[in-house]
């Protein structure tokens, strides 16, 4: 009996040996194993880093050389060893949108905002490739998305760059109004800088705000007072506006500082040259009132005379055809009236009848206008003068 | 019966069981506890080697392909090509147990050869399913991996002298592992060893499984990191009207899984049948009709395709595209398969899943741009959709997609998408793909929708109404025999139910009862010998035995080891102790199997 037991202990400990030797032999393979998986896998780990970086960096240099199908292949190529690397993914997504697969790109772009919504620069292509594709709504929601969104490095300017371009689209898409809005809030938060404040003038003007570019114009002009670009604009805004002794001062700069200039190569627009010849010409006709009384009225007198001269043309001119319309013969009412008559004694008199008579020149220009055909000459300038009567008047 | 080796492997005799009995006598525990600890070992192992393996494959990717293979590169065509040539070579002559996916070569080990895998059979699949998918052959990595971790399970488990009974369950276990590390979804990996290897669910193994399982999965991650296989697209089902485009997904899917596997079921029993020299060349010529593929313009269809599947879950490309790679993907992975080149199936059902899934989405957002589900979405669900039909695993195709997409709103489009291409793909193609392979090769594995559907019968299908006489335990032997004088002929009733007064019940033959009242004597005196009445009752003269225990409710078969000492079982309720259901006999049992 007792040897049966210490047989059986025998045979216990050698099962228990036997097994602890397995298992620790098992530990060591299985290290083994482990250590050389792990330095292979990170040769193989380093080896993929290296092939990506190599073909992002085609890409890169594809998309920069302008060759965007050749960029895509390598920024594919890129992905699939460094797959969910974001700046690949963007490359290659714009060097989709560059090779015209707008549709693909969209997708892409789509795709990534999904995971980043409020990524600035994926809303901002997602704009540019709604607008591609004529969706004018959508490309308006994600400019405002892109604006509004996350930006990595300076976001004040690239929000501000994509206000500009958000507004730039409204007015090709004739939203006129949004676009001002757009500006103005683009303006109000921009620093003092001329090229900016240049650039949202020209916008301004397109969006059909004159007022509000001139404004900018003259912040311009304000920090650099030879600037001819903003000279020229005002100038043209000014005379637009019926200032016409500002469209003539500012456009009489420009002149100088572009033949002042030796690095300006411009030639003087035929534009230009008119706003300056017109605004010359207007200070000469126009009877304003800070003229001396004498000079004034001999200013009413030439008018009149100008004026009358247009009515008798146009009413010849109409009546031979259809006979004299209502218009006219209103007109012909007033040239018999004391507007027409007053001699140089009584004008100097009596400054009620001088504005009188100013406003019988300014009603037959304009109503002559209407019926016979633009005016020439000086009675288009008493025609443009016609259209701002006060604008120069303190 | 060469068919039948190519897939079975038979394992070296060894005169054990001695040795086995003597282990287990003098430490009985000792096999449970080794087990549980082997399967963390194997779950490592597997995890390691499936790493390597995917390494492998892409290493020899880059090696042979290049870096960025792109259409009109001349090597697409003669790499694939020449190294179907390799693979055959060392398929016939060095490794010829490697052929197919490893599914089939795993459930052949688990049911055939004691769960033995050879090491030439593991190094044979790692290296040739890596030259064949690293060459751009349209297969993938997955079910090899199974198959290296059921190869590893096995080698291991040798090492220790482990019983048949548990060397056979450390296949699945090692399937397990293998698939999990290679998935990186662990839940996905069980549920799909139990559903098409095992065939059931058995609390023998699924501890193990789950531990190899996640050990496998935890060494994986500590390399490729947890992120999912793919990027997942954000995922939202707002309007339940959309599961109707889902829907529609299903039934695509089901006629793709169709075409899938009527190709395949129609060319690999043919190019099996061609004679051996041809099945030499069988790979090569795969290779270069699949890199003529790829060749023409669609790279995206050699290898697994993964990057592919990732573009199409991000919406990359045109429904036309997707739809034509679908195709291609079926064309190029019937022949790569049916050639015999090693490697699995799991990959290119994802792929065509996807890409089906991605046009079906596409095409919705096109033509109803009210639905609000993403592209994405719809090839994840795809992906499910093709698991479920074309491999016939319905619940493994759920978890797989969420387990991958780690969202589970995305369950209802799932659940329904799988379940209609599932029922399609059974009404129209009865046996699964994988059961047919098994038959192609000349075996005769179980089928594991049939396991799986299997109606078990109970004890209350055959049990019948009480129509044996009931007797009393509490009477006397006098009492017990004026109650049978009520019966007509009771000479003529073979068999009784005593009623046991604790509840229990006894049933006995006629011949006991009279033996029992032949032994009664006929009075009985005291000590001073005045006659008292035989009070013993009929319990006390039949001892303390009692028929076992029944319910309605228990397994048929669990009545079949009392036959032979009882003649008739009663069937009792389980809430009234005591109370009578039923009776069952021998007669009724095997007639009820008989019918089913």
């Amino acid at each position: 009996m007792t040897l049966q037991t210490e047989e059986y202990s025998g045979l216990k400990r050698r099962l228990i040996l036997r097994d602890s030797l397995t298992f620790l032999s098992l530990l060591l393979v299985t290290v083994v194993l482990f250590l050389i998986t792990f330095f292979l896998f990170r040769s193989f780990v380093t080896h993929r880093q290296e092939l990506a970086l190599r073909w992002s960096a085609r890409g890169q240099s594809a998309i920069n050389s302008g060759h965007p199908e050749q960029a895509i292949v390598a920024l594919r190529t890129a992905l699939s060893y460094a797959p969910g690397q974001r700046s690949y993914e963007l490359l290659l997504a714009q060097a989709l949108g560059e090779a015209g697969h707008t549709e693909e790109s969209y997708n892409y772009f789509l795709g990534l905002w999904e995971t980043q919504p409020g990524d600035g620069l994926i809303n901002l292509s997602l704009a540019r490739l709604a607008a591609k594709k004529n969706d004018v709504q959508a490309a308006i929601n994600y400019y405002r998305a892109s604006i509004y969104g996350t930006w990595e490095g300076d976001g004040i300017v690239r929000r501000r760059d994509v206000r500009l371009e958000l507004s730039q689209f409204l007015i090709a898409h004739h939203d006129l109004s949004s676009a001002r809005t757009e500006l103005l809030v683009a303006g109000g938060n921009a620093p003092d800088d001329v090229p900016l404040a240049l650039t949202l003038a020209n916008l301004l003007e397109q969006a059909n705000a004159p007022h509000d570019a001139l404004t900018y114009y003259q912040k311009v002009l304000a920090l650099e007072p030879k600037n001819g670009t903003a000279l020229e604009s005002a100038a043209r805004l000014e005379y637009a506006s019926g200032h016409f002794d500002e469209a003539h001062r500012l456009m009489q700069e420009a002149m100088h500082e572009r033949e002042a200039s030796s690095s300006n190569q411009e030639t003087i627009t035929s534009s230009d040259k008119d706003i300056l010849d017109n605004s010359a010409r207007i200070l000469d006709l126009a009877p304003l009132k800070k003229l001396p009384n004498n000079e004034r009225v001999s200013r009413i007198l030439d008018a009149r005379t100008l004026a009358k001269k247009r009515f008798d043309a146009c009413s010849a001119q109409v009546s031979t055809a259809s006979g004299l319309s209502n218009p006219l013969q209103n007109l012909a009412t007033k040239w018999t009236s004391k507007d027409a008559t007053s001699n140089r004694g009584a004008l100097l008199n009596d400054p009620t009848q001088q504005d009188a008579t100013m406003q019988l020149v300014f009603d037959t220009e304009t109503q002559t206008s209407k019926l016979c055909g633009a005016p020439t000459g000086d009675d288009a300038l008493l025609l443009q003068l016609a259209k701002f009567p006060h604008a120069m008047e303190p | 019966m060469n068919t039948h080796t190519a897939i079975a492997e038979t394992e070296p005799v060894a005169a054990k069981s001695a040795r086995e009995e003597m282990i287990a006598r003098i430490a009985p525990g000792r096999e449970e506890r080794v087990f549980l600890v082997l399967s963390i070992f194997i779950g490592v192992v597997s995890g390691l080697l499936v790493v390597s393996f995917r390494m492998a494959i892409e290493w020899l990717s880059v090696l042979l392909l290049g870096s960025s293979p792109n259409p009109h590169q001349p090597r697409l065509l003669y790499i694939p090509a020449a190294a179907g040539l390799v693979i055959a070579v060392l398929t016939r002559y060095v490794f010829p147990n490697v052929r197919g996916s490893g599914i089939n070569q795993t459930k052949a080990a688990l049911y055939i050869s004691n769960g033995y895998i050879s090491f030439r059979t593991v190094i044979g699949k790692f290296l040739l399913s890596a030259l064949a998918i690293g060459s751009g052959h349209s297969l993938g990595p997955e079910d090899p991996s199974l198959q290296i971790g059921a190869g590893v399970a096995s080698l291991i488990s040798r090492r220790f002298g482990m019983s048949k009974e548990k060397l056979r369950i450390f296949a699945p276990i090692g399937a397990a592992a293998g698939l999990a590390a290679a998935f990186n979804a662990p839940i996905s990996a069980i549920l799909f060893v139990i559903e098409e290897v095992i065939g059931q669910w058995s609390a023998a193994v699924l501890g193990s499984i789950v531990l190899s399982a996640v050990a496998s999965v935890v060494v994986a991650r500590s390399f490729w990191g947890a992120q999912p296989m793919f990027r997942i697209p954000v995922i939202d089902l707002r309007d339940s009207r959309e599961l109707l485009a889902y829907a529609a997904l299903g039934i695509v899917g089901g006629f793709a899984s169709l075409l899938f596997a009527s190709c395949l079921s129609y060319l690999r029993p043919k190019l099996r049948t061609q004679p051996q020299w041809s099945q030499l060349l069988q790979p090569a010529a795969a290779g270069l009709l699949v890199g003529a593929i790829g060749f023409f313009g669609l790279t995206q269809v050699m290898g697994a395709g993964y990057e592919a599947i990732d573009q199409a879950m991000h919406a990359q490309f045109a429904w036309k595209m997707l739809l034509l790679l679908a195709l291609f993907k079926i064309v190029a992975t019937t022949l790569s398969f049916s050639s015999g080149t090693p490697g699995g199936m799991f990959a290119p059902t994802l792929f065509i899943g996807a890409m089906l899934g991605g046009a079906v989405g596409t095409f919705e957002k096109i033509y109803f741009p009210h639905l609000t589900g993403s592209i994405g979405s719809y090839a994840l669900v795809g992906m499910g959709v093709l698991f479920a039909a074309f491999l016939r695993a319905p619940l493994t195709s759920v978890f797989m997609v969420l387990e991958v997409s780690g969202n589970y709103s995305i369950v209802l489009p799932v659940i329904l998408a799988n379940t209609i291409a599932y029922l399609i793909s059974r009404v129209l193609q009865p046996i699964p793909i994988l059961e047919q392979f098994t038959h192609q090769d000349g075996l005769d594995l179980p089928s594991m929708e049939e396991l799986r559907e299997e109606s078990n019968l109970h004890l209350e299908d055959a049990m019948q109404p009480v129509t044996v006489p009931i007797l009393q335990g509490s009477e006397t032997i006098a009492d017990t025999l004026r109650s049978l004088a009520q019966y007509e002929d009771p000479k003529s009733i073979p068999l009784f139910l005593i009623h046991c007064p604790d509840g229990l019940w006894y049933s006995a033959k006629r011949e006991e009862l009279e033996a029992l009242s032949r032994d009664q004597p006929a009075t009985q005196t005291d000590d001073l010998g005045v006659p008292t009445p035989a009070a013993a009752t009929l319990a006390e003269h039949l001892g303390p035995e009692r028929t076992p225990v029944i319910f309605p409710d228990l397994p048929l078969s669990s009545a079949l080891p009392h036959f032979q000492r009882w003649p008739v079982l009663p069937v009792t309720n389980r809430a009234m102790r005591g109370s009578l259901e039923g009776t069952v006999t021998l007669q009724d049992v095997l007639n009820r199997y008989q019918k089913h």
